[in-house]
């Protein structure tokens, strides 16, 4: 039995839900902590835009349901409070040309397409999704073959019918901000799985979607961050994580920080961005691991005049860059928010032009949709793709090859550095839900050291 | 996945489909789907079961005026 505990201090790089989770679980069982932020703010890929005095919208992360046990534990810790998504009225879809062009009205979210061939794409989603080891994703029964495909390869041999070709790349947009393209049927699946499963995930009302936080989802890592008080340094990218025999040190372009142990609570892409001395025995992301494509456009105007017109501002379009609308207005209901969602191959499209022509498409797309709208007296466009601290939002896009050989590893420390991040949770991977359990487990991690 | 288009489709048939669609098995002839926490994504897939079982594909609105075993089977029987 030794008398004192051998870890004393740690080092936490990033300040977002993982990384602020676990330092103050950390410092709560008298750990000293640093925690080293590169931006100029705390809360990673969550984030405040306040559209009017006190009235906040997330331009991040911002959905979360019952299951989200631990978030829910923690919000209540903090005295936040959630406020539900109402999704009230008819949907709006623009579903291409060879449907007329001009977008058609239907009550509740369901597409204006075959739903046979809808529901023969989830029978066979739901298949994959019930085949994956949730907790083991590279062990599943065929992981071999599941993860040598890409998702685009496998709606191609799948799919026959040409709504269901249609409706793919959209769900897989909404779902998890990703181009089919760019990640294997294996992590499709364990994402699916991973979220509570196809229904649980993509729903509003009982599903992973039916609360957002009062105020916004950003002062969640506010208040943990005023806990920790000076703790917490901002404007400190780390470039280098140095470890020898007695601890490790994190370096930043303005000093250097030491501790005992470091945790690293970042995108897999960013941990690898850092110098590692000795060099990692293998990297963070694999050869084909991509950003997620997420760019969310919020459209302000003074009210939200699309519910006296029985509509819920929910729509779903075939051709960005809106892919999905929803009505995000703060709960005081006003002023009135449109945010939509551009994701997948129309993120990159989009990112590329210059602001300006931004605010002018979404615009002009949302008014084809919703024609009651004025014209936007604000525009707010977060492109996290090209985020330099963030590198793509929800999560990192795991493409062929990557889950069997980074997948055992995942939460493997490398010596003195633990690992954490949504990308390190398999329960709610790429959700607040998993960022705030991987802090838990890094903090368990780490009193067991001694 | 075999298609009868033989023998009518029985409320039981429906039954069965939705017990496993919605996992959960306290599904009678009566049940109504949306109140036994069936949605609109769950529904498309009771309605691909139904096409590869009795080779009869119901569109979503007729789902929705008919969200029951007992419901849907009159329509299926109807549809052959």
């Amino acid at each position: 039995m030794k008398g004192r505990r051998e870890t004393r201090t740690a080092v936490v790089v990033g300040a977002g839900l993982a990384g602020l989770t676990a330092a103050t679980g950390l410092a709560a069982r008298g750990i000293g902590v640093t925690v080293l932020e590169a931006r100029d703010r705390v809360g990673g890929r969550t984030h405040g835009i306040e559209v009017a005095p006190g009235r906040w919208i997330d331009a991040g992360a911002a959905y979360l349901g019952d299951r989200h046990t631990e978030l829910l534990a923690l919000l209540g810790e903090l005295g936040l409070k959630t406020t539900p998504t109402a999704m009230l009225g008819a949907s709006r879809f623009a579903l291409g040309a060879a449907r007329g062009g001009e977008p058609t009205t239907r009550d509740g979210r369901f597409p204006p397409l075959n739903a046979v061939a809808l529901g023969d794409l989830f029978e066979l989603l739901d298949e994959l999704t019930t085949t994956v080891r949730p907790e083991a994703p590279w062990l599943t029964p065929g992981a071999e073959r599941l993860d040598t495909l890409t998702a685009a390869e496998w709606a191609e041999q799948h799919l026959t019918h040409p709504d269901a070709r249609l409706f793919f790349p959209l769900f897989l947009g909404e779902m998890m901000a990703a181009d089919p393209a760019a990640v294997s049927v294996l992590h499709l699946a364990f994402y699916l799985r991973s979220g509570g499963g196809l229904r649980y995930l993509n729903a509003f009302e009982g599903g992973a979607q039916q609360d957002r936080i009062a105020g916004g989802a950003h002062l969640v890592c506010e208040r943990l961050a005023d806990r920790l008080g000076a703790r917490v340094r901002l404007g400190e990218p780390v470039r280098a994580v140095h470890q020898d025999a007695d601890g490790v040190t994190a370096l930043t372009a303005h000093g250097s920080y030491r501790a005992d142990v470091a945790v690293l609570a970042l995108p897999p892409v960013l941990a690898d961005a850092i110098e590692h001395r000795p060099g990692l025995p293998l990297r963070r992301a694999g050869e084909r691991t991509a950003r997620g494509c997420a760019v969310k456009a919020s459209l302000v105007y003074p009210a939200p005049v699309w519910r006296d017109h029985g509509l819920s501002g929910w729509s779903v379009n075939a051709r960005g860059p809106l892919l999905s609308t929803v009505d995000d207005t703060p709960p005081e209901g006003r002023p009135g928010v449109l945010t939509g969602f551009v994701t997948g191959a129309e993120a990159h499209r989009f990112a590329a032009l210059d602001p300006a022509q931004q605010r002018e498409a979404a615009a002009r797309q949302a008014a084809q949709l919703f024609p009651m709208l004025p014209e936007p007296i604000g525009c707010h466009i977060t492109d996290w793709v090209n985020e330099p601290y963030s590198q793509g939002c929800y999560a990192a896009l795991l493409g062929p090859g990557d889950w069997l050989r980074h997948g055992p590893a995942l939460t493997a420390p490398s010596g003195r550095v633990h690992w954490a991040g949504t990308e390190t949770s398999t329960a709610y991977f790429g959700l607040m839900e998993g960022a705030i359990r991987s802090g838990h487990r890094v903090v368990a991690e780490i009193l067991a050291r001694g | 996945m075999s298609t009868d288009t033989t023998t009518p489709a029985t409320p039981d048939d429906v039954v069965a489909i939705f017990r496993r669609v919605l996992q959960r098995e306290d599904v009678a002839p009566d049940s109504d789907f949306f109140q036994l926490g069936g949605d609109s994504l769950i529904a498309t897939r009771v309605l691909s079961a139904v096409a590869r079982a009795h080779g009869v594909e119901l569109t979503f609105d007729e789902f929705l005026l008919a969200p029951t075993p007992d419901g849907l089977a009159q329509r299926i029987t109807a549809a052959r």
